[in-house]
This record gives structure tokens, sequence and C-alpha cells, in this order.
């Protein structure tokens, strides 16, 4: 055997598999999408989805989430990537890192316990004796906190990946130029702007990429926290399958989803260029 | 070597004839998930097998899939499937598909209960014959019934008395224990369409958004400043009911019955309160049906009569939870919280007024768009407190042109008043 043949025969599982598991069902999703169940052509499905009030504040919700966890998400994540590898802190990275098994679901179920009426919060309160009765946190009225909740839940469970991703573009980068910037007298904030930075773009830009399309399928969290009051894209979606069942506006959903998370990496691909 | 190729071949091609002639096959969007269908082949139908010699096939299906199978096997005019098990909607707008067995169910002598039988003919045709029932229930902590309003009997409870409970209730505790499960996962829409419209308006849909309808919504507005908001994120009642979060609830009976389980002495089963137009309580009714072109007619019979049996009616409400469809099954004294409940929903039947709606049917694949319309209309009306006229206005127009466009029917109650 040739050695390039070799390599392809290396690659085709992996070809396979996502010719398996991502291409078809994406074919089939866009086939639901714009065709309808006697095989027409259509855009109907399309015309339901925008139409429909449910998706204005779908899209505004999940763009609100995305834009308010992620930054969030990459500074705290970078403060304690820093910490760890200045400090060689193993126990901290370990402490840190166990969200990272917990699925999102138990996630908002651990927030849940915490905020609702009989949660630890009300009952930490009660025992301080600052409340009488218990709060409903977790109210239809107070949809601010609602969104408040989501951002703390994902923001606990969630950002240990990037952590984890900055932590080894951190131990990538060569002590000589921390020393070299020290030498030349730079601070504490110099050095980070100039030296670490700009070596850690390429982690910085693999985390964003993955954290933006997790946080486009967010779902599971905001619906045991907030149940009906904040849509998400993913949510609809979930709702038109399982609940209306309407396999056609669920994938234009699916679609949209995809159609912004491309978006987006392409976006993120651009501004972050390596220059060579 | 020909010789043993050619018998081989002749046995591959023979073997299934061989195997379907003592076999039925049983087609089902009911007891699905694995540990129910697992616990109703090994519990239910290997006793049939062994006492008649005939061996059931059960599959368990969609509720999208059942229609589809049921009318592609139709059309081809062959199909392997004998029985069918489904709720009543799923056999709106295939009846052509089943035998009528207007004369087998009179032949049956089973004492059906009277709410089971009711809204069983489609067109004066009876396809299929009730097997199972469940409905939704209100529950009670016991400590909640001290607070009850003058002159209200928990047995016989109007609505105007519920609000007025669980505002007593707030008044006296500082808390909102009335609760229902208006979660994205809960089952609101069935206590909407269900219990308040027919209860208010006397239907499901025809007064969706007349003045009864609005007057309707008025007075869920009013009941929901008493309601724990914790109901917006709920799934189903029975942890916020174990958990004291609420004393009064309402929901699926599968939903609430492991509150009654885990602690049987401190829960109350109470009939639906009535509204000014009647009792309103929404039935899922199972019902067994015989595909037209089946070849073991005789047999699927045999099976409905064993499935009817007194002793299986009673095991499957033990296994399952599903409540029984004939009369007078007996449970010992004081027995299990199955039997509780069963006692609770069978009190609850015999109310004079009642007024027993099914869950909508015929819509096909938009029948999603029917449950869709009542919980929007649930958020804007009630969660974002809007004006309800000019809501149901909206989505008034949006119903009416569900059921113009499918052409479906009418659910009952909805159809006789038509």
């Amino acid at each position: 055997m040739r050695s390039d043949e070799k390599i392809y025969l290396l690659l085709a599982p992996l070809v396979l598999y996502i010719l398996f598991f991502f291409l078809s069902p994406f074919g089939s999703a866009f086939k639901l999408a714009f065709f309808n169940d006697s095989g027409k052509f259509t855009l109907d499905y399309i015309v339901k989805t925008i139409k429909d009030v449910r998706f204005y504040s779908a899209l505004k919700y999940t763009v609100l989430f995305v834009v308010t966890i992620i930054p969030l998400q990459l500074v705290t994540a970078f403060v304690i990537a820093l910490y760890i590898t200045r400090r060689g802190s193993s126990w901290l990275m370990f402490i840190v890192s166990i969200p990272l098994a917990i699925s999102d679901l138990a996630a908002g179920l651990i927030f849940l316990s915490v905020f609702s009426e009989s949660g630890f919060l009300n009952s930490f309160l009660y025992s301080l004796g600052l409340i009488k009765r218990p709060i409903y946190f977790l109210s239809y009225q107070n949809t601010w906190f609602l969104f408040l909740a989501v951002v703390l839940a994902e923001h606990w469970r969630a950002t240990s990946i990037v952590l984890l991703i900055l932590v080894a573009g951190l131990q990538m980068i060569e002590k000589d130029f921390h020393e070299a910037a020290r030498i030349f007298g730079a601070g504490f904030i110099k050095e980070i702007y100039f030296v670490t930075l700009p070596l850690l773009k390429p982690s910085i830009q693999s985390a964003l990429i993955i954290r933006t399309i997790f946080a486009f399928q967010m779902f599971a969290v905001v619906l045991a926290l907030a149940g009906d009051m904040i849509p998400v894209l993913s949510g609809e979606a979930f709702f038109w399958y399982s609940l209306y069942r309407n396999p056609h506006i669920a994938s234009v959903y699916a679609l949209i989803i995809i159609l912004i998370s491309v978006f987006f990496t392409f976006v993120y691909l651009r501004v972050m260029r390596q220059e060579l | 070597m020909k010789k043993i190729a050619g018998i081989l071949i002749k046995i591959l091609i023979l073997l299934p004839f061989g195997l379907s002639a003592t076999r039925i096959y049983f087609l089902s969007t009911q007891l699905v998930p694995v540990e129910e269908s697992e616990w109703f082949r090994r519990n239910v139908l290997s006793e049939f097998e062994s006492r008649y010699g005939v061996k059931t096939v059960f599959i368990g299906t969609g509720y999208g899939e059942f229609q589809d199978r049921i009318i592609s096997e139709f059309k081809s005019g062959r199909g392997k499937i004998d029985l069918t098990a489904g709720l009543s909607s799923d056999y709106e707008g295939i009846s052509q598909a089943f035998l009528s067995l207007n004369d087998f169910f009179s032949s049956l002598g089973v004492d059906f209960v009277p709410s089971a039988t009711k809204y069983i003919k489609m067109d004066g045709r009876i396809i299929y014959v009730p097997w199972l029932q469940t409905t939704y229930i209100f529950v009670c902590n016991k400590k909640a019934l001290r607070y009850l309003p003058d002159g209200a009997r928990i047995d016989d409870l109007s609505y105007e008395d519920l609000l007025n409970w669980s505002k007593n209730i707030e008044d006296a505790t500082g808390r909102k224990l009335f609760g229902l499960p208006a979660g994205p996962r809960g089952l609101i829409h069935r206590f909407i369409h269900g219990y308040l419209y027919p209860s208010f308006t006397g239907a499901q849909i025809i007064h969706f958004d007349d003045s009864l309808g609005v007057k309707m919504w008025l007075f869920f507005q009013k009941l929901w400043a008493h309601t724990n908001p914790g109901s917006s994120v709920w799934e189903k009642m029975d942890t916020p009911l174990l958990s004291e979060e609420v004393w009064i609830a309402w929901d699926h009976i599968s939903r609430l019955k492991n509150a009654i389980i885990e602690r049987p002495d401190q829960f109350v089963i109470f009939p639906a309160p009535r509204g000014p137009a009647g009792r309103g309580i929404l039935q899922v009714l199972v019902g067994l049906g015989i595909t037209s072109y089946s070849d073991r007619k005789a047999e699927a019979m045999k099976l409905i009569k064993f499935l009817l049996s007194r002793e299986i009616q009673k095991r499957m409400l033990e296994g399952t939870g599903f409540m029984p469809v004939i009369s007078n099954v007996k449970f010992e004294e004081g027995g299990s919280p199955t039997a509780l409940i069963y006692a609770g929903v069978s009190d609850q039947s015999r109310k004079s007024d009642l007024i027993v709606s099914f869950i909508p049917g015929g819509l096909g694949q938009r029948s999603g768009e029917f449950t869709k319309i009542y919980r929007d209309t649930f958020r804007e009306v009630i969660l974002k407190q809007k004006n309800p006229s000019r809501v149901l206005k909206i989505y008034g127009k949006r119903l009416k042109e569900l059921y113009r466009e499918t052409g479906a029917r009418l659910p009952y109650p909805d159809y006789e008043i038509r």
C-alpha cells in the first residue's frame, strides 16, 4: 500500500462518521424545512416561523445570552488561567473543572435548588433573619432575575472549558518572552497586553468558537430556570418538534441556529486572523 | 446439495407464514416506554398466550406513525396489524381503516362506566371498544382543609370557592399555596381547554374568544394572583406537593401519583370544581380497534374480551396506573394508593353536572398548533397580564383558521353543541 493510500484509509472512518452523523441529518433538516410532506418545495414553514411572536423574542434572548455570557466567561477564565499558570495551583484547576462533568440540565436543576422557594438561598437568608418568608426569586414577574439566574448558571457550568483551553495555551508560551518583557521594564499590565494576549490569540479563538456554538445550543439550563418565560432558539426547535409536533418548523429553527453559528465562526476567524 | 438448498429456500420463504399462523399484531400508542411495554408483555399478553394459545406481538409507536402506518397498510390492502390501542384522537380521521364493532360491542355484555362509552361512536359506527382511561385530578394537602371558605364542601367546590380557598390560605400563611404545572413541559394547556373553558363556557373551542371566554380568563387572572409563581416552571406537581411548596394542585394522574404513593395519609383527592356552565373534566380514553384488513379478527376479538376482564382491568391499574373502564372493580378496604386514586376518579365521574371533554383529534400534523394557541394565550393573558379580549381576538382567529384549513371535526363536547 502506498503511503497516500494509507492516509485515505486512515481518514475513511472520520469521513464516514461525518457523512453519517452530520451531513445526513443536516440534509434531512434542510429537506424538512423547505419541502412539504408530498415533496413539493415550499417557503410556508419559513414564513410561519418568522410570523410567530416567539421567534423574535427567542432570537433576541439567544443573542443577549451570547453577548453577556461569553465575554464574562472569557475574562473569568483568563484571570483564573493566569493565576493557575503563575502559581501552579493544580487543586484550583481541579475544582474549577468539576462543572465540566455536569450536564446542562443537571446544572440548571442545581441552580433551581438554589433559587427556588424552599431553596438554599432562601434558607440561608431566613437563617440570617434577613427575610420573614421565602422570596419567589424565579417568578415570571422578574424576567431580569430569570435572565440573571441563567447567566449565573451558564457561567458556572461552562467557564471551565474556556479555562482548560486557555491554560493549555498559556503553558505553551515560552518563558523567554516574559523574561524579555520584564528585562525591558514591562509591568504586569503591559506584559499581559503586549506579550500574553497576542500569543494566546489562537487559544482564545478556538475557545470563542467552541463557546459560541455551544451558547447557541443553550437550552436545558434556560428550560429548568426560566421555563417558558425566556424563549431561546434551540428551545423553540425542541418545542416545535416534541410539543407542537411540527418537524418542519423545528428544522427551520435548526437551520437558523446553524447559519448563525457558521456566521460567528467566520467572523472570529476573520477578525482574529494571525499575522504571519 | 441442490436439494438441500431448495429445501432451505422453501423454509425461508414459508417461515414467516408459519410463524404468523398463530400471531396477532398489536399496534399501540400507549404503554410505549420500555418498562411499561415489557410489563404488559410479561404480565398480560403472556397469560393470554398460555390460556388461548395465541401469541401477540406488541408494537409500541408514536402518535404520528400510528396513523401513517394504519393508512398505508389500509391503502395497500394488506397489512400486518390486526389490533390497535390508541387514544380516541388517534382514531380521528382514519376510521375507514377499521372494522365496525357495533355488533361486537353490544354482544360483549361488559358493564362499562357511563363516561367511557358516551362518545365512542364516530358517524354512527363504533370503531374502538373502550379499554383503559385516565384523567387529571385535583389534590390537596390535609393541612389546607381548615382554610376552606364558609359553606364550601371539598367534594362539591365551585371555582369561586377554589379562588377564595387559595386566598384564605394566602391571608393566613402569607404564602401562595395553589399550584399548576405551567412550566414548559407542564400540561397547563389541558387545564385551560379541558377544565376552565368547559366549566365556564360549556365547550372547549366554540366560545374561545366570545364574552364567555373573556369572563373565564378574567377569573383565571384573579386565581393566578393567589397561585404560586413557581408554577411557571413546574413540569409536574408531585414534587411541589411533597415539598409543601403547594397545598393544592391539579395535574395528570401519572404526574401526581408519586405524591399519593409516597404519603397516602397526607393528601386528599377531590373532584374538579364546577363553573357557571358545569363541571368540566378531560377524559383520556384508550380504545381497542380491529383493522378492516386483518386476517385474525376472531382472535383479536378474543383478546379484547380478555383485556376487558375484571382481573386484567384491575391488574392494569396496579401495573400502569391506567383506570378501568368497567364498573365495580373492587379493591380491599384502605387499599393501595392506586386504589385511592381510582376511588377519587370514580367519585368524580358520578357527579351529575359533568362536562366530559376529549382531547381534540383529527388535526393531523397540525395537532400541536392547537396546544400552542392555548399556551400562547396563557402566556399573554396570565403571565404577561395583558387584556384578555385583545389577546383572544388574535388567537381566536388562529384557532378558527386551524379548524377551517384542516377541516377537522370539533372535539366533544363542542361537536354535540354545534
